[in-house]
């Protein structure tokens, strides 16, 4: 059948059973709108979780110190020994040394705190890394030792960041920062000193810990220094600076974390992975209830499939003489059958298409409704969804094949109608 | 033009089980040649002309029009066939509702493999009779140029034969008068027409009369003479 004609018989069916073809549109627009949503909802929630709450890099393994010392090279025990046999681990990239600074430590700040009156004791802990681990965020200085009486260079965690700007900063009526603002503060540390905590016999290291950067590869709860100064911290308290607290190692490719993680484990090492397990679990569970919701509007798109072929079956039957008529000026039975498909196939294109942009508008009124009325908390993201480019496409593509396969039978049905039948005499 | 072979055409029937209504049919229609095929009601006129037309293809026997072979075509190629070789006329004139005379005209060449375009449409209305109301939607056209219309439609793709199912049964009898001239005019210009009908005013217009009775077809009893009055 030629194009424009098919077109000019699609429109006139429409534009005649206008009723029919509005419900059909909106039964999809439905379906589709509630799927769309909720997949954006699912995807944009999913990446909150994946980038923001847990952000896993999937190339990284933690390793840290065995529980139990019952392993083949000397116990589990992280020595320099140790990590130069995981960083030969084959797959193994780079291995990035870790120590915790083992000893308390406290800040005490009494002055202006961004523009604020700030009197605070606060425990600090600080863990040394390896200067590469953190490089690329460092945005002030090289990140290596100053050595003593110097402003030691601190990363933060930018999950840190975020947690104080959404809780404890409303909290205590202290200002909101940014990384660019927090780059360069410095505060007060006394190492080998606690409010809390016994000490070791060393003296006490009065310091500055001055921010170079955010990252989130930083310690969450900690400041995060070159790991020579948390060498030298222990040193200089005299407790052990010879082993390291854990070490990251950075695979070739993802595909390589199971072997490294199992060689890793034969070495009587263990791999810290509460992070991935729980991003894992969140993940898992964004996941079912996205799916959950998706599955909910496949079913409504069912419920449009069935509307449309009943709406079409009627209409086939209301036309069968019409039908008859096209089949004896030249139509085949696949004319026919094509001519109700492409009637459903606008219905299916207007619905994904309406449906679609429902969909959209009602994420957007979400995000704006967030942003006016839901208060601010931790990893609060500008907008709870992500549309990738293909979810329009799916939308208006599961509009078509669900307004194609409801009208799959209407449509073998219209092809069948005997022409001989329908216009004898007076029908 | 038109030639069949011992055609049998019969359907299940319930109880009266299997019916012939067409019974070893043999007949041959000359080029240029206007049968009149009479008949009571049920008799299977229709039946043969929705053979003869390709719309009825459960049939056994051999049928050829306009030479092509019907017998054992497939159902594209006998849509290619009701496309390019035959025109329908109905009693009902069957037209579709929302286009207008024009675009009724020129729907074969929805499934046509050819460039038929408007101009041909035109020109089929125009010999009808209707050059002036081409845009008319068929609820404003009256019952006779309703049948113009669709006799138009029938020769948008100039076919070989018209085949014309009561073509007149619908008309008062001064528009059937008028279709039957046109009938006559379109047969004089060469085109083949078989026409089923009760009516005897379009039983005379034709040059021959053939009477089916009990799925056979013989000469009519009692032929008009070409242009003779009817009994009506």
């Amino acid at each position: 059948m030629r194009p424009n004609s098919l077109i000019k018989l699609v429109r006139l069916q429409l534009r005649r059973d206008r009723r029919g073809a509005f419900s059909s549109t909106f039964g999809i627009a439905m379906g589709i709108a509630s799927l769309v949503f909720f997949v954006a909802l699912g995807l944009g929630v999913g990446r909150v979780v994946r980038e923001k709450i847990f952000p896993v890099d999937s190339r990284l393994v933690d390793v840290v110190p065995s529980q139990l010392a019952i392993g083949l090279f000397g116990g589990g025990k992280l020595t320099q020994d140790a990590v130069d046999r995981l960083a030969a681990i084959p797959g193994v990239e780079r291995a990035y040394r870790k120590m915790s600074v083992r000893v308390p430590a406290v800040s005490l700040y009494d002055g202006d705190f961004f523009g604020r009156r700030l009197r605070m004791g606060i425990e600090v802990i600080a863990v040394g890394v390896d200067p590469d681990f953190v490089r690329a965020d460092v945005k002030l200085g090289d990140f290596s030792d100053p050595g003593p009486g110097k402003p030691i260079p601190t990363i933060v965690s930018s999950r840190l960041l975020e947690i104080y700007n959404k809780t404890f900063a409303p909290a205590r009526g202290l200002p909101q920062l940014s990384a660019q603002m927090l780059v360069g503060f410095s505060f007060p540390v006394d190492f080998n000193r606690s409010y809390v905590a016994v000490v070791a016999p060393g003296p006490v290291t009065s310091t500055q810990l001055q921010v170079a950067g955010l990252s989130e590869r930083g310690v969450l709860a900690a400041a995060t220094v070159p790991l020579d100064v948390a060498i030298r911290m222990n040193q200089a308290a005299n407790v052990d600076a010879e082993t390291f607290t854990g070490v990251s190692l950075q695979a070739a490719s993802p595909s390589e974390v199971p072997t490294i993680v199992a060689a890793v484990k034969e070495m009587g090492l263990r791999v810290d992975d509460q992070d991935r397990r729980m991003s894992e679990n969140a993940g898992a569970a964004v996941a079912i209830t996205t799916s959950a919701m998706a599955l909910l509007s496949a079913l409504i798109c069912l419920l449009a499939a069935f509307n449309i072929a009943h709406a079409l079956s009627a209409a086939v039957r209301a036309r069968e003489r019409e039908l008859g008529v096209m089949r004896a000026v030249g139509a085949s039975q696949r004319d026919i059958f094509g001519l109700v498909l492409a009637e459903a196939v606008v219905l299916g294109v207007g619905g994904g298409v309406a449906g679609t942009l429902t969909a959209l508008l009602a994420a957007l009124g979400v995000d704006m409704l967030s942003a006016r009325v839901l208060p601010q908390f931790p990893f609060k993201p500008d907008t709870f969804f992500l549309v990738p480019p293909w979810l329009p496409l799916l939308g208006v593509g599961l509009g078509v094949l669900a307004a194609v396969g409801g009208a799959w039978l209407p449509a073998r049905r219209a092809a069948q109608v005997d022409p001989a039948r329908v216009l004898a005499g007076q029908g | 033009m038109i030639t069949t072979e011992a055609l049998t055409r019969g359907y299940d029937d319930g109880a009266r089980g299997r019916v012939r209504v067409l019974d070893g049919v043999s007949l041959q229609v000359a080029a240029g040649e206007f049968l009149a095929v009479v008949g009571r009601s049920g008799s299977g006129k229709s039946t043969l002309l929705h053979v003869l037309g390709g719309l009825d293809s459960g049939f056994t026997g051999e049928v050829t029009v306009a030479g092509t072979r019907l017998s054992g075509l497939g159902d594209r190629a006998l849509a290619k066939f009701r496309n390019e070789s035959v025109g329908f006329v109905f009693q009902s004139f069957h037209l579709i509702q929302g286009l207008s005379a024009l675009e009724n005209v020129a729907l074969p060449a929805a499934f046509a493999a050819n460039d038929a375009d408007e101009a041909r449409a035109k020109e089929a209305l125009a010999r009808v009779g209707l050059g002036e109301k081409t845009e008319r939607l068929p609820s404003q056209l009256s019952g006779g140029e309703r049948q113009r219309v669709a006799i138009a439609r029938s020769l948008f793709n100039k076919p070989r034969v018209l085949l014309c199912d009561e073509p007149t049964g619908n008309l008062d009898l001064q528009t059937a008068d008028e279709v039957i001239g046109l009938f006559k005019s379109l047969n004089q210009d060469g085109l083949t027409i078989i026409a089923v009908t009760h009516e005897d005013r379009l039983r005379a217009a034709a040059s021959r009369v053939l009477m089916l009775n009990d799925g056979r077809l013989a000469p009519h009893p009692d032929p008009l003479p070409r242009g003779g009055e009817g009994d009506r």
